[in-house]
């Protein structure tokens, strides 16, 4: 699949997010991204990153609603902090999606020269996660086959201790080996740059009008994007709207990616 | 272009806040088209020479340099690694974090689009050089799901096919099996005779390349003297087992072949057949492995595995890249729950850390004490034990760095380090993933006589390894693995003798039955 297409569904799939805050919306974004993410992820450290993301997304909903008992409690305040949190959630769970579907490096390919480092710079920051979660996993095994349990705060030193200096260590060899293959000389040829495919195009323009029908939607005020809640009122939703977001479920149909998509 | 491919002129380097030098007053020159061979202890400044040789030392570590090093006529003061990338290039120890795309392939072409190569000539570059290296089949896959043989290969390819004159590699075959090693070393071979590539390359396997190359960069302490092999080996100290032979035996040169040490043996041991092997008798059973079946999600990984592994054992699995030693290992240290079958350890399910102890391929990720005691200190207090940390770090050799902080350690010191940590916990059934990585001849005799203490104590010692001496030198029992199924069990002459992949350089000069160059060199005397 070609990378240019995720990161269009993706900005899309956001872009839907972004304009709504009804849960039955934010609810069907979710199970869109779950089934794409169940339907297309590529096998390997990234596929952790929905998971990961997901949790961020359930904590970031709990932040962002215990931060109201700061303030007035009531009913309305909670339920807006509630949906804005969810709204949030949501993003991130999209954006779970799209680094476990498609290889971030293949995105930053995309990129004009001009914006190579920055993209290549996000693309290592995005790596990190799911490579330190990785790590976790093999510290904490190594360590128990030593003996040591690796849980609570007392026994923290012996899980981050490596995790951090082994991070750190690959960082530098990395910038190393970026250097020294020649990184930033100024020069760039593409090897083999990706073809669109039939899928590809469908899920882009799909993913295209199903962000256009919810911007029309939000400028025109139709479709019960924001459900009240001074007062607090039952949310509602809009079959055709939701009818839309399934269009951004069109990559879960598609015949799965090959490794080398 | 000059004739020099490498000149080091009085190179002179400190690392920050060190006290020490790690070069000395290195001169040399390595001509165009050589194939040369960086040898001596670990932490004796070989790679800092390698690493200097493209200007990541010292433009990535800082420092004190003095001298000058020229590569392809280019000092690297005024030239960062980046601008003589199309020059020389480099394949670091830890091969997987030097990746910085995700599929192999793209991975290949990464150095040539930095240097803007053009796109048909760079596609063909990429098929050339996966066939090369024979990991055409990997081609789609993502670095980060490679077994580390694989990393190694695909690191070398990289390197390989930005099309560099200077190709420089550190350790570049510590975690493959014997075959690929030498599918790897012939592939250097080829490039250095065919292409007149020069290549610069660490190894400490010397069996593995002494007989290719043809100069040798001998290491002690930040000095280097260059010669031809034989000699610069022979001064070391150092060498592959038909060298240790040679020196034990008196003879000169010493050789670095099976072919010369056949030449110069043969007559000598004539018709002496190999010495009758004393096959311990085991002591009672320990690990027990019946009808075993691991799965990775729905993949078995080891399949049908019976094995009874009594005291005293030291048994050394083999196979190549992938067989699944690593998995038969961690089933029995208990972390892995067989599909099928049963594994105990003295009779119940093994507990990790109680019943076995295992250190892992990468001694890093369990080192994370102040000082070397302080990290057998804690396995220690783990386990309830009271007793000091002196007695385990003796019975390894490194009394001597109780003190020392293990990350400023050695590779080859880093892995001494974590068998006592893991030695501390006084398992019975001591596991060891690929010993490989930075040991040095030193570190593997402390090793070998660790294991040798633990097993007379009555304990198991297991270690997965591509060491065919290492495993001729240490162990009771050789068990073989093919595709996750155990293809031959036993005494190490009859298996290691019955296999032209995995037969010890003494094997090969003398036939089944030899082992070590001490066993020659005594039927000699």
């Amino acid at each position: 699949m070609h990378p240019a297409a995720w990161l269009v569904w993706a900005t899309c799939a956001g872009l839907v997010t972004f304009t709504t805050t009804d849960p039955f919306y934010l609810s069907m974004i979710v199970a869109v991204a779950w089934f794409v993410y169940a339907a297309q992820r590529i096998p390997g450290p990234m596929a952790r990153s929905f998971r990961v993301f997901a949790i961020a997304g359930l904590v970031t909903m709990a932040v962002r609603t215990a931060l109201v008992f700061f303030g007035t409690v009531d009913a309305s305040s909670v339920a807006f902090a509630a949906l804005e949190g969810a709204r949030l959630a949501t993003l991130l769970v999209v954006f779970g999606t799209f680094n476990a579907v498609t290889d971030p490096f293949g995105v930053v390919r995309l990129a004009p020269r001009r914006f190579h480092e920055p993209a290549l710079a996000a693309a290592l920051a995005l790596s990190i996660a799911p490579r330190t979660i990785a790590m976790v996993g093999q510290v904490r095994e190594a360590q128990r086959m030593r003996g040591l349990r690796t849980a609570g705060w007392r026994t923290l030193p012996a899980l981050a201790v490596p995790v951090l200096e082994t991070g750190m260590d690959e960082a530098v060899t990395l910038a190393e080996s970026m250097d020294a293959r020649g990184h930033g000389r100024g020069r760039r040829s593409r090897y083999r740059p990706a073809r669109w495919s039939t899928g590809a195009v469908v899920m882009t323009v799909c993913a295209l009008v199903a962000a256009a029908v919810f911007m029309v939607a939000a400028f025109t005020g139709r479709g019960g994007l924001h459900p009240s809640t001074f007062p607090l009122t039952w949310p509602d939703a809009e079959p055709v709207l939701l009818a839309t977001i399934a269009l951004l479920a069109v990559p879960g149909v598609l015949p799965r990616q090959k490794a080398d998509g | 272009m000059s004739d020099h491919a490498l000149r080091f002129e009085d190179v002179r380097f400190r690392y920050p806040d060190t006290s020490r030098d790690a070069l000395t007053e290195v001169t040399l020159d390595i001509d165009e088209g050589t194939f040369a061979l960086a040898v001596g202890p670990t932490g004796a400044g070989k790679s800092t020479l390698l690493r200097a040789s493209n200007g990541l030392v010292p433009h990535f570590t800082g420092g004190t340099f003095r001298g000058r090093v020229t590569v392809d006529g280019r000092d690297t003061l005024e030239f960062p690694p980046r601008k003589l990338a199309d020059a020389v290039a480099f394949v670091p120890q830890d091969p997987g974090a030097s990746f910085v795309l995700d599929r192999v392939e793209d991975e290949l072409a990464y150095g040539m689009e930095n240097l803007g190569v053009d796109p048909a000539h760079m596609r063909r570059r990429v098929e050339e050089t996966l066939d090369l290296l024979d990991i055409e089949p990997l081609r789609a896959r993502s670095v980060r799901t490679l077994s580390g043989g694989e990393r190694q290969r695909v690191a070398i390819a990289a390197a390989l096919a930005a099309g560099p004159r200077i190709l420089v590699l550190d350790e570049p075959t510590s975690q493959l099996d014997p075959q690929g090693a030498e599918h790897a070393v012939a592939a250097l071979q080829r490039l250095v005779h065919d292409q007149g590539i020069t290549v610069l390359l660490a190894e400490h396997r010397l069996e593995r390349v002494a007989g290719f190359v043809d100069l040798a960069l001998g290491f002690s302490d930040g000095h280097v003297e260059v010669g031809p092999p034989a000699e610069v080996i022979r001064r070391l100290a150092m060498g592959p087992p038909v060298a240790r032979l040679g020196r034990l035996a008196g003879w000169d040169p010493v050789p670095l072949t099976v072919r010369e040490a056949r030449r110069m043996g043969a007559a000598l041991i004539g018709d002496a057949g190999p010495p009758r092997v004393q096959v311990a008798t085991p002591g009672p059973a320990l690990v027990e492995l019946r009808g075993v079946e691991v799965r990775h999600g729905d993949v078995p990984a080891l399949r049908d595995i019976a094995l009874t592994i009594g005291r005293g054992e030291i048994v050394a699995v083999m196979g190549r890249n992938g067989a699944g030693k690593t998995t038969l290992l961690r089933a029995i240290a208990g972390v892995h729950e067989p599909f099928r079958g049963r594994v105990t350890v003295d009779g119940h399910i093994p507990q990790p850390g109680v019943d076995t102890g295992m250190c892992p391929q990468e001694p890093e990720s369990i080192l994370f004490a102040e000082t070397v005691a302080d990290e057998v200190r804690t396995t220690l207090k783990a386990r309830g034990l009271g007793t000091g940390p002196e007695p385990v770090l003796e019975a390894l050799g490194i009394e001597d760095l109780a003190g020392r902080h293990p990350r400023d350690l050695s590779a080859g010191q880093r892995l001494l380090v974590a068998t006592a940590a893991v030695a501390a916990g006084l398992a019975p059934a001591i596991l060891l993933d690929e010993p490989t990585r930075g040991l040095d001849p030193d570190a593997k005799d402390r090793l070998v006589r660790y294991l040798r203490r633990h097993a007379a104590d009555g304990g198991v010692a297991m270690l997965a390894t591509h060491d065919v001496e290492l495993a001729a030198a240490v162990a009771t029992r050789v068990v073989m693995l093919a595709g996750g199924e155990v293809i031959a069990d036993g005494d190490p002459g009859v298996v290691l003798g019955d296999s032209t992949v995995f037969a010890p350089q003494m094997t090969r000069a003398f036939g089944p039955g030899w082992l070590t160059p001490e066993q020659v060199a005594e039927a000699l005397a």
